[in-house]
C-alpha cells in the first residue's frame, strides 16, 4: 500500500487517540491535522521500520507537547464531552472514568491511552514515548492507581510497590 | 515456598507484554486472588476507556483531514467561528487560534466569570441543607432583593422546559458589584448554578469552560456578566444557557 494510503487508513485511530488526549473534538482534529501535515512533510524520513502507527503517534505526541508549552496556565480548558453519550447503568461509571482521565497528568494519560485504547504493547508504547519500558511500566502503574482511586474503587489492597 | 508477590510495575509489564507474558500472568493470578483482583480492575479500566473513546474511530473522517494528506499546508481557522468571534470580541485584538499558529490568551474577564460560576457551583450545589439563602417560594422577594443589590433588574429565567426549576438564590461577593447566584434543580436532583454579576466588559457570544466535575457556559450581555455552571452533557448545558440568556433580561 502506498504510504499516503497507509497514513489515511490510520486517521480514525489517531482521531480517537487525540480526542481522548485532548477531550475536545475540534482541538483533537486540529492536532490530527497537524500530525498528518507533519507526517507528509517528513515522509522522506519514514524508513518502514517499526509500525507506521507508532511513528504517527510519536509525531502526534510531539505536536501535543508543543501545544502544551504554548498553552497558558490550564485553569480552564475548552473541552468537550466523551465521544459517545453512554447509556443506562454504565453511564455513571463511564462518566467517572472520563472525568478521572481528565485529571490525570498529561504524560500518564498519554501513556495509558497508548496501551488501553491503541492496544500497543509496552515495548511499542515505550518506543513511541521515547522512554525505557521500566519507566513506562511505572507511569502506567501510577496512572492506573490514580484512576482507581478517583473512580472510588480503592477499597482493595493498596497498589504494590517494588518488593525487592 | 511462596514466590514474592508481583509489584504493579511487574504485573503491568507482563500484562502489556507478549502472549507468553500474559499467559504467565494469568497462571500467577490463578493462585493469587489479590493479583486477580488487580487484573480485573485493570480490565474494567481498559473496557471503560475503550467504550468512551474507541467509537471516535467510527465517525466519518472530516474532509479537511483527508485533504491534509494531499495539499500543501495552508493557514486555516482552527476554532469554530463563533468561538473565534467571542474571543476576538473580548480581546479586542487578533490572536491566531489553535495548534501551531499562536498563543491562545484567555480574555481577562472570562476566566473570572467562569471560575466564579464553577466555584459557586462546587460550593453550593452540593449543599444539602442550605443551597440557597432565599428560597424560590419567596421568588418576588428574591428578585427584588437581588436586583437591588446588583443595581440592575434581573429575572430568574424559566428553565422548566428543560426540566429545571428555581429553588432559590443567594448573594455573593463579585468584582464590579455583588453577584447573584440562582440555583436550579431537576427531578433527578441535578443542580445548576446561574451566576450573574454587573459587567463592564464588551458583549460576547457564549463560550465554554470546564473544571473537573463541572462545566460552564459564560457570556456578557448588556451590563450583565453571566455564567451557567453544572455537570450535564454539554449540549444540554448549552440549551439551558441559551434559555437563561433569553430569560434573564426579558421583561
Amino acid at each position: 500500500m502506498p504510504l499516503l494510503d497507509e497514513i489515511e487508513a490510520a486517521i480514525p485511530g489517531l482521531r480517537a487517540y487525540a480526542r481522548a488526549l485532548l477531550r475536545d473534538r475540534d482541538a483533537a482534529d486540529d492536532l490530527v491535522q497537524d500530525t498528518l501535515e507533519t507526517a507528509v512533510a517528513r515522509a522522506g524520513q519514514w524508513r518502514g521500520e517499526g509500525s507506521l502507527r507508532g511513528w504517527l503517534c510519536r509525531i502526534l505526541l510531539n505536536r501535543f507537547r508543543d501545544g502544551l508549552r504554548r498553552r497558558p496556565a490550564p485553569v480552564l480548558a475548552l473541552v468537550q464531552d466523551p465521544a459517545t453519550p453512554p447509556q443506562g447503568e454504565a453511564r455513571l461509571m463511564l462518566a467517572e472514568v472520563h472525568a478521572a482521565m481528565g485529571r490525570l497528568p498529561e504524560d500518564q494519560r498519554a501513556a495509558l491511552l497508548l496501551v488501553a485504547l491503541q492496544g500497543m504493547s509496552l515495548s511499542e508504547a515505550a518506543q513511541v514515548l521515547g522512554c525505557a519500558e521500566g519507566t513506562l511500566a511505572s507511569r502506567l502503574a501510577r496512572a492506573r492507581a490514580a484512576l482507581r482511586q478517583m473512580t472510588g474503587r480503592d477499597e482493595g489492597p493498596r497498589p504494590r510497590k517494588g518488593n525487592q | 515456598m511462596t514466590p514474592a508477590p508481583l509489584s504493579d510495575d511487574e504485573a503491568l509489564r507482563l500484562r502489556h507484554g507478549g502472549g507468553d507474558d500474559r499467559q504467565r500472568l494469568l497462571v500467577l493470578a490463578g493462585t493469587d486472588p489479590a493479583l486477580a483482583a488487580r487484573l480485573a480492575e485493570w480490565d474494567r479500566q481498559d473496557a471503560a476507556i475503550t467504550a468512551l473513546y474507541a467509537p471516535v474511530a467510527d465517525e466519518p473522517v472530516p474532509q479537511r483531514l483527508r485533504a491534509a494528506l494531499h495539499a500543501a499546508p495552508a493557514p486555516r481557522p482552527r476554532l469554530p467561528l463563533w468561538r473565534v468571534a467571542a474571543l476576538l470580541a473580548i480581546l479586542g485584538c487578533g490572536f491566531a487560534a489553535g495548534w501551531g499558529t499562536a498563543r491562545l490568551t484567555p480574555p481577562a474577564e472570562a476566566p473570572r466569570l467562569a471560575a466564579a460560576a464553577l466555584g459557586s457551583y462546587a460550593t453550593y450545589a452540593s449543599e444539602v441543607l442550605h443551597p440557597v439563602e432565599v428560597s424560590a417560594a419567596d421568588e418576588a422577594h428574591l428578585v427584588k432583593w437581588l436586583s437591588k443589590r446588583l443595581g440592575t433588574a434581573i429575572r430568574p429565567p424559566d428553565l422548566a422546559a428543560e426540566g429545571f426549576r428555581l429553588i432559590g438564590g443567594r448573594l455573593l461577593p463579585g468584582d464590579t458589584s455583588p453577584a447573584a447566584l440562582l440555583m436550579y434543580e431537576d427531578d433527578l436532583g441535578r443542580r445548576l448554578a446561574l451566576y450573574v454579576t454587573r459587567s463592564e466588559g464588551q458583549e460576547t457570544e457564549m463560550a465554554f469552560a470546564e473544571e473537573p466535575g463541572a462545566q460552564a457556559f459564560w457570556w456578557i450581555d448588556g451590563n450583565l456578566g453571566c455564567a451557567l455552571a453544572g455537570d450535564l452533557p454539554r449540549d444540554q448545558l448549552r440549551r439551558l444557557a441559551i434559555s437563561a440568556y433569553h430569560g434573564l433580561t426579558e421583561v
